[in-house]
């Protein structure tokens, strides 16, 4: 038997609970995602920001803009599926009318012991370039070292006044 | 009654409220002295105006909101209606120019038009009321009580046909989100 080493690995829902207090958020606007299940679960229970459960995603855009518009430091919590559900909202109100939106994304459906490429999910293999095609900016979370993505992607998000992603490559523990 | 009838209606009643307007109420509205700095148009994103202004109910519980819906828009963000009770706001107005028709792209039909029943939809929703006005006169009347209403309050319209090619008012909603951010944010 051949042991089989991870690629990605979770990180503690604790850990980017934490980074996500320190970085100010007063709302995350969720549509569920099993990949982040033990983070939500979090949130859910009224830890940390203000927890918004949407129907989908194209909701969520708009109801993180209306935060943002009305003085809130809102971020999204959605899966890879859901990005691509809600393209026209990305397009009109993230990026045509410059809102931060910062979004954590779980790569529902991957397999943490194969690479992005080895996939047999379209939606995994397909996020990423999905994202380069409508020059979203993102980040990936392979495993613990990484948690300053979200630091780095919540910045970008503010600076360039649009969206950006930070990636869930495995279940957040 | 005529669009135009509401929309004259609404704006001298604004009372403040901040606006989202969507789709052919932007450009009256606009016309109509109330595209400032607390108002948004939800153009280029149809369906979104009511998830717009719930994020803005959620954001400044002590103002009203007022959403300028429409049917067409609405039925693309269905489910908005769930989300909105579920959220808990108290302070969301969502008026619906209901005329049936898809006008901004020539006045095709809605999916089920005249089968389906908005008042209804908002109540089983959770909407604390929700009613509907056929006549400019009873929207000028009523107006003033449904601002004493605890929300979400849902108002449908009944607007008639209109023909002609689609207004638009052409403010970019960068430059929208940017002021009402800026007014808000700071007050």
């Amino acid at each position: 038997m051949t042991d089989v080493q991870a690629v990605a690995t979770g990180v503690p829902a604790e850990v980017i609970a934490a980074e996500i207090d320190a970085l100010g958020i007063t709302h995350v606007v969720c549509v569920p995602d099993s990949f982040q299940r033990t983070l939500i679960a979090r949130w859910q229970a009224g830890n940390g920001p203000r927890f918004v459960g949407v129907c989908t995603e194209d909701e969520g855009m708009g109801v993180n803009a209306g935060l943002y518009m009305g003085g809130q430091n809102p971020m999204m919590c959605i899966q890879n599926n859901g990005i691509f559900a809600s393209i026209n909202t990305l397009k009109a109100i993230a990026l045509d009318a410059n809102v931060p939106t910062f979004i954590m994304v779980g790569q529902f459906q991957r397999d943490v012991n194969k690479t992005i490429e080895e996939q047999s999910s379209r939606a995994v293999r397909m996020l990423e370039p999905t994202l380069d095609a409508w020059g979203v900016p993102h980040w990936r979370i392979e495993g613990p070292e990484d948690i300053g993505a979200l630091k780095a992607a919540y910045e970008r998000a503010w600076t360039d006044q649009g969206p950006s992603v930070v990636i869930i490559g495995a279940p957040t523990l | 009654m005529e669009r135009q009838e509401a929309i004259d209606i609404l704006a001298e009643g604004r009372r403040g409220a901040i606006s989202v307007p969507t789709m052919q109420s932007v450009f009256p509205w606009h016309e109509a002295g109330q595209g400032d700095i607390l108002n948004v148009d939800a153009s280029q994103c149809m369906g979104s105006a009511s998830t717009i202004g719930l994020g803005l109910a959620l954001a400044q519980p002590s103002r009203k909101v007022m959403v300028l819906d429409g049917d067409g828009s609405l039925l693309m963000q269905l489910g908005s209606l769930v989300t909105i009770v579920a959220s808990g706001v108290n302070n969301l107005y969502h008026f619906v120019f209901a005329n049936g028709l898809n006008q901004s792209t020539g006045n095709q039909p809605l999916p089920g038009q005249g089968a389906f029943d908005w008042v209804a939809l908002a109540k089983a929703s959770g909407y604390k009321h929700a009613l509907k006005i056929a006549e400019a006169e009873d929207l000028l009347e009523q107006l003033p009580h449904v601002w004493e209403l605890e929300g979400p309050v849902l108002i449908e319209l009944t607007i008639a046909r209109e023909d002609g090619p689609a207004r638009w008012a052409g403010v970019p909603m960068a430059r929208q989100v940017a002021s009402v951010h800026e007014q808000l944010a700071t007050s």
